[in-house]
């Protein structure tokens, strides 16, 4: 077996295996499941099914046995007519209803409703009377105007060219490779910071010595690599994977969601980007390892290129309301922004090839520098103890 | 054919020249002495054979011919920075450490458990390594060193942190390789141990090469004309062909003349009727000749 993968098995398992890595892993999912359940929850404490009345001064209530409510998880409410507001009170006082709406006589006129409730009505209760007074309001119209009316326009955007469109339904196709790419930063970010903390290590075991004299420093740091690289990878599977069953069940349960579609050009350029961006992140993290004597010294000097990463969602809103200005095209020919730069412009305008191409070759030029550099950086502070290597020192020598 | 041949080499860093035109050899089946005071340049001599640094000027074979990736795996390294990983159990830690010199799994497995025996690490096999103290580490170190079976073994201060009983076992160890026909290349300043255990010697002060040789040699050559006697009666205040007699709490120093052998004046002594209870020619200890030639370098 190759030396390189003896190094990678260790890496990879010696990480997977920490329990740092699985909370990190089942965390996420855990954490956007426990939202879930906490606004199920809070749907639920605020559920009411006491049923509520009406009184239809207005005479628009022409067919009170209309389905009004397709939720999957609650009952609908129970929706009961009364002739005169006593009576109505009477029940309400009973705790027969939690509340009376009152079509006034002039309501089609000026849309005024009246409810009379001890206290606030369930959303729940509210929800079903609004959906049942406008399936009323729209008895006798054909199915198509009545679901039109119902579910409002759907706009779609086009780019002056004609090959960029979106769908104001499907805004997932908008936010998911968004989110995707975001992952991915996220991912890479980790997995960087996981070979920096492995390169560091060697340092403070003093095992560098030993290792280096059993495998070359090239196979040393390819087996790391890759090793990282997988527990990267393992990480972002499993969380897609959370994505995609969370999007499946939604699915099945919305059809708002099951009709979305993800933009592929979006992906395909997030995929582009990843990799070079990987090994980027990977080269100046390696070469900070080796550069440093320990790991808290080395946390202060990842910032430097961590954050950039993440500088184009502090400035979303700016490339979304003008994703061709300046500021959008330089962010996405700099090699530490453009990785999620591009895409998210991508998203909501046709990027002229001639930018993605030319962010393209930076980034990974700018990949293949990074690996000059850390090969340079490993070399120079392999065994050097105590004190840190500095950067005009790694540029200076040969 | 030697393990490790040495020719001429050179290292500067800088301005500072580490190691300046070093040559020496180092044969299969001896144990040999790497020596010099602090900084002299013995680590950076080593690194160099070791690949981890290349010279500026010279050459070296290491086991028939110039360092490669396969003969890594014949070489054990114990450094002066002594490393292992901390926070994985010592098994795990030694066994990933031997499949890094190409030993595979169940050999590795059969070996690390002799081994753990002999040095009496077995119940702390699952203890992460932070756990055990510094003498358990040290043995741990050299289980790493020689669990591979490598036929250079090259070790820096193999007795640093360890108690008397393990001292002997380790020296134990390094005779049994030796006597393997492996070749060790010891460096330490526990000058003792060198005269018991070395064969050779090559003594690096500042950069450069100032002794070397067999170890018996070397100290016959230092030899000052000096006899130790014990008498177990009256001892004569004056012997011919000894220029002066020196007591000393266990035992008489005698100084011999210009050009006065010791069985010159041995036979003088018998002949004068001293009842002798010992006779030996003083030799240096490997100590003295060191602070001597080092001394003398900076002189």
């Amino acid at each position: 077996m190759k030396k390189f993968w003896r190094v990678f098995l260790y890496e990879y398992r010696r990480h997977v295996l920490r329990k740092r890595f699985i909370f990190a892993l089942l965390g996420m999912p855990l954490m956007i499941l426990f939202l879930a359940a906490f606004g199920f929850i809070s749907v639920f404490i605020q559920y009411k099914n006491t049923p509520i009345g009406y009184i239809d001064q207005a005479g628009v209530i022409v067919n009170p046995g209309v389905s009004y409510s397709e939720d999957p998880f609650f009952k609908p409410v129970e929706l009961i007519p009364f002739f005169d507001e006593s009576t109505a009170r009477q029940a309400m006082d009973a705790g027969m209803v939690q509340g009376v709406y009152i079509l006034h006589p002039e309501y089609l006129d000026n849309g005024q409703v009246d409810l009379i409730a001890p206290r606030s009505v369930s959303p729940n209760a509210q929800s079903d009377f609004s959906a049942f007074l406008r399936l009323n309001l729209l008895e006798g119209k054909s199915g198509e105007i009545k679901s039109r009316l119902l579910s409002g326009p759907e706009v779609e955007i086009l780019s002056i060219d004609g090959s960029r469109q979106a769908s104001s339904q499907r805004i997932l196709s908008i936010i998911l490779p968004i989110a995707v790419g975001l992952l991915f930063l996220i991912v890479i970010n980790m997995t960087g910071g996981y070979l920096l903390q492995a390169v560091v290590e060697e340092k403070e075991n003093r095992t560098m010595e030993i290792i280096v004299t059993s495998v070359s420093p090239n196979q040393l740091m390819i087996g790391k690599t890759l090793a990282d690289l997988c527990v990267g990878l393992t990480q972002l599977a499993a969380w897609l994977g959370f994505v995609a069953i969370g999007l499946v069940v939604a699915g099945v349960f919305s059809p708002w969601v099951a009709m979305q579609e993800i933009e592929l050009g979006s992906l395909l350029l997030i995929i582009a980007l990843v990799l070079p961006a990987f090994i980027m992140i990977a080269g100046l993290m390696a070469a900070t390892g080796a550069m440093v004597t320990e790991t808290r010294e080395s946390q202060q000097m990842v910032t430097m290129f961590t954050l950039p990463l993440f500088v184009p969602m502090w400035l979303i809103y700016p490339i979304m309301i003008n994703p061709n200005s300046p500021l959008a095209v330089g962010l996405s020919l700099f090699p530490l922004t453009s990785p999620m730069t591009l895409p998210l412009r991508a998203a909501f305008t046709t990027i002229p090839a001639w930018q993605i191409a030319a962010g393209l070759v930076i980034i990974y030029a700018c990949a293949a520098s990074a690996l000059l550099l850390a090969g340079r950086a490993f070399r120079m502070g392999m065994l050097r103890y105590g004190k840190r290597l500095t950067w005009r020192e790694v540029f200076q020598r040969g | 054919m030697a393990a490790i041949e040495v020719k001429g080499i050179s290292k500067a860093f800088g301005d500072l020249r580490a190691v300046d035109g070093v040559s020496f050899e180092v044969y299969p089946g001896e144990i040999f002495g790497l020596l010099g005071p602090n900084g002299a340049g013995k680590t950076t001599s080593i690194r160099m054979i070791l690949d981890i640094f290349k010279p500026d000027s010279g050459s070296i074979r290491v086991l028939g011919g110039e360092m490669n990736e396969a003969k890594k795996d014949k070489i054990g390294y114990l450094p002066e920075e002594r490393g292992l990983y901390q926070d994985i159990p010592l098994d795990r830690c030694l066994t990933y450490l031997a499949s890094l010199k190409g030993l595979e799994p169940e050999k590795s497995h059969t070996r690390l458990n002799a081994y753990l025996e002999r040095f009496d690490l077995a119940s702390s096999r699952k203890k992460k390594v932070k756990e055990l103290s510094k003498g358990m580490q040290q043995k741990a170190q050299l289980i790493a060193t020689l669990i591979h079976e490598p036929d250079l073994i090259i070790i820096d201060e193999p007795f640093a942190a360890l108690d008397p009983i393990n001292t002997q076992m380790v020296r134990d160890i390094l005779m049994e390789q030796r006597a393997n026909g492996k070749a060790v290349v010891m460096c330490t300043h526990q000058m003792h141990q060198v005269e018991e255990l070395c064969d050779r010697l090559v003594l690096i002060n500042k950069g450069q090469v100032v002794l070397y040789g067999d170890i018996h040699e070397t100290r016959r050559k230092f030899a000052k004309p000096e006899i130790k006697v014990l008498s177990a009666g009256n001892f004569p205040d004056q012997v011919p062909g000894v220029s002066e007699i020196e007591k000393e709490n266990h035992g008489i120093i005698l100084h011999l003349a210009t050009g006065v052998s010791p069985h010159e004046v041995l036979r003088k002594l018998v002949n004068s009727g001293v009842a002798l209870e010992q006779f030996e020619i003083v030799m240096p200890t490997l100590d003295e000749i060191f602070i001597e030639v080092v001394k003398g370098g900076e002189g």
